[in-house]
């Protein structure tokens, strides 16, 4: 039951080319910056290739390459090492974003690609369910986040009123 | 052992930050243990439901 099995199996299908480049998110990944984040699955974030002769991508590829190495299928999730994964594409610009600049992170001498946090954090701003929220708040608390760069990439992707409705919010009497 | 709450909170905090800074795969390793608990708990409450 160990993460690092289901990402050195992750790692060798994107070597294998099935899919371009992935990152961790949700819970596992922001666990590289915070306490750690009880969770029951994984979320990864993957950049397709289209099939030859297709311009829609399918997840398909993902399935059959897993499938063949012992990996079930549970519903959304794929189970990898005893892990539920579940492969999402990135949502909009600022999931793309956050894919191109995800950084690599050494996990007992296997690397793993996980957004940085700044993008974790915006991407809990634009997706705003409460647990989002409460993440979004340790990100700020535990001075996990580059001010500058959170602001930058917030501007970009049109969240500066979100996140002032949240400064409001939740951060008023801290300044 | 104190019951101030201005010093548990700091403790608390102190804690976490401990934590935030231990190395990503001890923090994957407690993720893990994490889960295990939690499914372990689920378990025996679908056992203890189907009692009776």
């Amino acid at each position: 039951m160990k993460i690092r099995d289901a990402i050195a199996l992750i790692n060798q299908m994107r070597n294998d080319g099935v899919i371009e480049r992935y990152a961790i998110g949700g819970a596992v990944g922001a666990t590289y910056y915070l306490e750690p984040i009880a969770t029951l699955d994984i979320d990864i974030f993957v950049a397709l290739r289209p099939e030859p002769g297709h311009v829609i991508v399918s997840p398909q590829a993902i399935f059959d390459y897993l499938g063949a190495r012992g990996c079930t299928v549970d519903g959304e999730y794929i189970v990898i090492a005893s892990w539920p994964v579940q492969f999402l594409s990135p949502p909009g610009p600022l999931g793309e974003e956050a894919l191109a600049e995800a950084r690599e992170v050494d996990v007992e001498g296997e690397t793993a690609s996980v957004f940085s946090a700044e993008h974790l954090a915006a991407l809990a701003l634009q997706t705003g369910r409460a647990k989002d929220k409460a993440r979004l708040l340790q990100f700020i608390e535990a001075g996990a986040l580059d001010a500058a760069r959170f602001e930058a990439i917030i501007a970009r992707h049109g969240l500066t009123d979100r996140w002032r409705r949240f400064e409001q919010q939740f951060l008023r009497d801290q300044s | 052992m104190t019951f101030e709450m201005r010093e548990i909170l700091k403790s608390k905090q102190e804690f976490r930050r401990k934590l935030a800074a231990m190395p990503y795969a001890e923090k994957l390793a407690l993720l893990e243990q994490l889960r295990e608990r939690a499914l372990t708990i689920v378990a025996s409450r679908s056992r203890d439901s189907s009692i009776g």
